[in-house]
This record gives structure tokens, C-alpha cells and sequence, in this order.
């Protein structure tokens, strides 16, 4: 058997060229043919020195070299699927309408979760003013009561827009996102925030319409409503499923179970982020405006409806579809 | 398991290789250093909109936008388009992969990174920081639903062969037998000691002298400078390559 030193003089010569070709670790789309082939040639002679090495109880300082060789080699040859704009596309046509879809119960029970709470907030507060003040602080009750007070009949200032539209984005998307992330504590911190803004949303709505400004509340909110309402439960809905697959693991780890749903995860969060950001637009831009009440609700009703329409009937045709079935 | 800070991993094709996974320590400092980069990015950003658009009340609109964009799409860019690895992460040659040991893709970086609202409750990363106590490749919860981790990866160098001064004469290592019985970990802590060169003389004495005369005593032999003995007993051990654990 070869002696360390004898060992790496001999072999040092192809770790240094394997050490070049992986260069900086930005792949092999530059390397021309020839090298790509060397460079596997070289990642399996360097992983049996890697083992020989290691059985021959070579220094700590030789086996770590290899070993970070070895690893660089394995991650440039097999890099990731290069990402695709096109996945966006697909993302919207099918991937998050129909992963939607499958996870149908859980949506029904997170927009029960969030809708009663509401429907609770909102008669609460119509009959007592004590009961709203419970449920927010004493700031943003009175600050509620005068914002609606006025209306937007004659609409607000582009640049005012401009500034709530980037509040929302920041704001809302936020809210969106922690309300999913908050679901990898076993889904409560998803059911929390849903019935906490459910509650607070109502509350709100309640006090307004108390106080005689209900139609100025309701004529601002209706169209992006459609939106913002939807997508915040369904980014609940996905903390929800990553909550679930902690607890019914189906035979697998904890996280096992999750990261077999991990890519459902991520469509129902990403669909749910786009829709918060055309929430975001309407709601800095068209609901602000001063157009009249009835085409704010024609508008509302149509967003709705397109909502409706989009996650029942998106991607139940095509290849998209066909794909998932494939999948096991 | 061995308790050190390294995961293996077993390729399709059997190779084995270890990472070293990073500590909290280091992700900490990776993370300032992204975290600077986003508050510089958004400071500039934030100079050049008031200025183009005047006094304007946009502006806060249009720099809440630019925050948000920093705040949570700074590390899924740079995961995705520099392999694992954000400008904080580089500095501090730390790279995400995947648990098998490839790389992480869009969907797996857009995971670990809105975990972040997660993993940072209830401030400052506490919950992320426990779930990393809790696991032996200090994953957060962001890694672990993603099924990723952060490795070191710092190019090692092969460390040139220790010499004896002055050189051992062949009477000096007659004493030694054939094949020294050492165990693999008996050998690595030897050589760690003999590469150290901080060591001030006393203390190296001092050292070698808490371990010298049990492996003296082991082979039946005794000594007369601990520092020289083990340097020997190095010297005969690197002559002679052992297989593993015998």
C-alpha cells in the first residue's frame, strides 16, 4: 500500500486539473465537450481516491480536500433544471388553479375560519362600540371611523395612490406570506392569523357601517376585495397543508411528509402572491377613484367572477394537466 | 455518527463525500452582510426615487415596493441564479444545496426563503435558531421544508509532509514496532497536534506530555522528550499506510 506522500504525488496532478475545470463553480455550459467528458473521468477517480483515502486512514488535511473536490464535481454535473420564465405561465394556466383544487377541503375549511369570524366581528360591532374597541386598539378604531367618513367621490391624488399602492404591496403580501410561514408550527399559526384578520376585517366593517359610512367602506373594498380576501386565505390554506402533513405523515418523517408536498406548497404561495400584487394595483389605482358606486360594484362583481370562474376552471385541459397525471 | 459538524452524503452512484455543514455563527455573519447589502441597496435606491420624483408623495410607494422586492426576493435571486449561494453567503464561503447534495432550484429557494417569517418569530431568528440546536445539520425550519442545508466550502490545500529536525536516525525508529497500534482518531489527533504551530515550547511539552506515556506504555517502549517521541512515532505511522481503525 501506497504511503500518503507517495499516494499524493501521484495523484495530485489530476486534482489539480479537476480543480480547474470546476473553476469558479459556474458549470460546464462554457467548457467544450472534450472537457466535460475529462471532468467526469476525473470526478470518478477522485472519488475512489476519496475512498481510498479514507480506508487508509490518510490525514485529516488529504481526505478534506477530496472531499470538497468530490462535492464541487457532484454539484456541478448534476446542476439544477435551469429556471424557465415559461414556468411563471404555467404557474397561472394550471399548476395553481388545479393544486387548488386538490387541496378543495382545506380552502373550504380556511375560508369558514375566516369568513365567520368576520360575520361575528361585523354584527358585534354594529351593536356595541365597547365590543369593537376589544378587538383593536383604540387608535386605529378611531382612525377607522374618520378614514371612511369622507368617501371617495371625488377620488385622491395619483401620487397618494401611488404611495398606498406600494403601502399594500409591502403590507398585505407581507401579512399574506407570515400568515403561510407561521404554518410550519403545526398549522396554528395559519388558523391564528386567519381568524385574527377574519375577526379584525369584520370588526372593522361593523364599526364603519355603525357608524353611517358602510357604503363608503364597502364601494372601496369590493373590487379588490375579490382579490386580496381570496389570496390571503389561500396563503392560510397552504400553511394549513404544511401544517397537516406534519401531523398525518402518511408513514414518513415530519419533514418527510412535508417535503413530499413541498412543491403543491410553493404553487399555492406563489399563485397567492401574484394575486395579492393585481390586489394591490386595484386597490391603490381603482378603488380610490371617483367613479361612480355602481361601477365600483359592476367592477366587484365582475372580479368575483373571475376569481370564481379562474380557480374552478383554469387547467383542467392540457398538457400541464396531463403531466401531473403522469406523475406518481 | 461521529459528533462533528459534517453530513455525508451517498450519490446514486455511490460515492461518498462529506460536507461541512455551516454553524449558526457563520450563517449569522452571512446574514448581516446581506443584511447590509439590501439596507445599502435600498438606501440608494430610495436617494435616486426622491430625487426623480421630486417631492412627490409616490415616493414612499415606490420604496416600500423596492423593500418588499429586497426584503423577499433578495435571497431567492441569488439562490437561484449563483447556485445556493447570496453575496452574504459568499463572502463567507457558504453554499445552499440540496440534502443529497445537489443543487437547489427555484421552487426549493422560494421555500426556505418565505420561511423566514417562521423562522424568525418571535425576533431576531429565535425559532430558527432552536430548530438549528435541535438538528445535526443545523437546518431552520426553512431548510428542513425545503430539504436543503448550508455547507462551508473552502478549498483545502494537502499540507506538506511534517519534517523531523534533525532527521531521525534508523535507531530512533527501530524502537517503534512495525505498525504502531493506534486508532484512526489516535492518529488524527496526533497529527493535529504535530501541524499546530502556535504552541509555545512549554506547552507543547507540556502537551505531549499528557499522552505520550500511555502510547509509550502501549508498545512497551520509553522516552526521553515527549515532543520528539510522538514526532517519531508520527514519522514511523506516515511511512507506513494502515488501513482504517486497526
Amino acid at each position: 500500500m501506497l504511503t500518503q506522500d507517495e499516494f499524493v504525488a501521484a495523484r495530485k496532478k489530476d486534482w489539480a486539473e479537476l480543480e480547474q475545470l470546476l473553476g469558479s463553480g459556474g458549470g460546464f455550459r462554457r467548457l467544450p465537450a472534450a472537457s466535460i467528458a475529462r471532468a467526469a473521468a476525473l470526478f470518478r477517480s477522485v472519488s475512489s481516491d476519496l475512498m481510498r483515502a479514507q480506508a487508509a486512514g490518510y490525514s485529516p488535511d488529504v481526505i478534506a480536500l477530496l472531499d470538497g473536490l468530490a462535492a464541487q464535481a457532484h454539484n456541478t454535473m448534476y446542476s439544477a433544471p435551469p429556471y424557465r420564465i415559461r414556468a411563471v405561465w404555467e404557474l397561472i394556466a394550471g399548476d395553481f388553479p388545479r393544486t387548488l383544487r386538490r387541496y378543495g377541503r382545506f380552502f373550504a375549511l380556511a375560508i369558514a375560519l375566516f369568513v365567520l369570524p368576520g360575520v361575528v366581528g361585523f354584527v358585534g360591532a354594529m351593536k356595541s362600540r365597547a365590543f369593537a374597541l376589544n378587538i383593536l386598539p383604540k387608535e386605529s378604531v378611531e382612525q377607522m371611523e374618520k378614514a371612511y367618513a369622507e368617501g371617495f367621490d371625488k377620488g385622491r391624488e395619483t401620487g397618494v395612490n401611488t404611495a398606498m399602492a406600494g403601502f399594500y404591496v409591502y403590507n398585505n403580501v407581507g401579512i399574506a406570506f407570515r400568515c403561510f410561514a407561521t404554518g410550519v408550527l403545526f398549522g396554528l399559526g395559519s388558523l391564528f392569523f386567519l381568524v385574527y384578520n377574519g375577526l379584525a376585517i369584520g370588526t372593522v366593517a361593523g364599526l364603519v357601517t355603525a357608524a353611517g359610512h358602510g357604503k363608503n367602506l364597502l364601494t372601496f373594498t369590493c373590487t379588490h376585495g375579490a382579490f386580496e380576501l381570496t389570496a390571503i386565505v389561500i396563503s392560510a390554506t397552504a400553511g394549513m397543508v404544511m401544517g397537516y402533513a406534519l401531523v398525518d405523515t402518511g408513514g414518513r418523517t415530519r419533514f418527510g411528509s412535508l417535503r413530499a408536498r413541498a412543491r403543491d406548497i410553493a404553487y399555492l404561495v406563489m399563485g397567492a402572491a401574484l394575486m395579492l400584487l393585481v390586489a394591490a394595483g386595484i386597490e391603490g389605482f381603482w378603488s380610490p377613484s371617483g367613479l361612480p358606486a355602481k361601477v365600483k360594484w359592476g367592477a366587484a362583481i365582475g372580479a368575483y367572477l373571475l376569481v370564481i370562474c379562474y380557480l374552478t376552471f383554469a387547467g383542467r385541459s392540457g398538457a400541464g394537466k396531463a403531466r401531473e397525471e403522469a406523475r406518481p | 455518527m461521529a459528533l462533528d459538524n459534517t453530513a455525508e452524503v451517498e450519490t446514486p452512484e455511490h460515492v461518498r463525500f462529506r460536507y461541512r455543514v455551516a454553524g449558526p455563527v457563520r450563517r449569522m455573519l452571512a446574514y448581516l452582510i446581506d443584511f447590509l447589502i439590501r439596507a445599502g441597496v435600498l438606501l440608494v435606491l430610495g436617494m435616486i426615487v426622491a430625487i426623480a420624483l421630486g417631492g412627490s408623495e409616490a415616493v414612499s410607494g415606490v420604496i416600500l415596493v423596492c423593500a418588499f422586492i429586497l426584503e423577499w426576493g433578495y435571497y431567492v435571486f441569488f439562490e437561484t441564479i449563483s447556485d445556493g449561494r447570496s453575496p452574504g453567503k459568499r463572502a463567507l464561503s457558504l453554499r445552499v444545496v440540496k440534502e443529497g447534495g445537489y443543487p437547489i432550484g427555484f421552487i426549493d429557494s422560494v421555500l426556505r426563503n418565505l420561511l423566514r417569517g417562521a423562522d424568525f418569530l418571535p425576533v431576531g431568528y429565535l425559532v430558527g435558531l432552536f430548530a438549528m440546536g435541535a438538528d445535526s445539520r443545523f437546518r431552520r425550519l426553512g431548510d428542513r421544508v425545503a430539504g436543503t442545508m448550508v455547507v462551508v466550502e473552502e478549498r483545502s490545500r494537502v499540507a506538506p509532509p511534517l519534517t523531523l529536525a534533525p532527521p531521525p536516525t534508523p535507531a530512533e525508529l527501530d524502537v517503534f514496532p512495525q505498525r504502531p497500534p493506534l486508532s484512526a482518531w489516535e492518529r488524527e489527533t496526533l497529527e493535529l497536534y504535530l501541524r499546530r504551530a502556535d504552541l509555545t515550547a512549554a506547552r507543547r511539552e507540556e502537551l505531549a506530555q499528557t499522552i505520550a506515556p500511555a502510547l509509550a506504555q502501549r508498545m512497551g517502549i520509553s522516552f526521553k522528550d515527549p515532543v520528539r517521541f510522538l514526532a517519531l512515532l508520527h514519522h514511523r505511522i506516515a511511512a507506513t499506510a494502515q488501513p482504517r481503525g486497526t
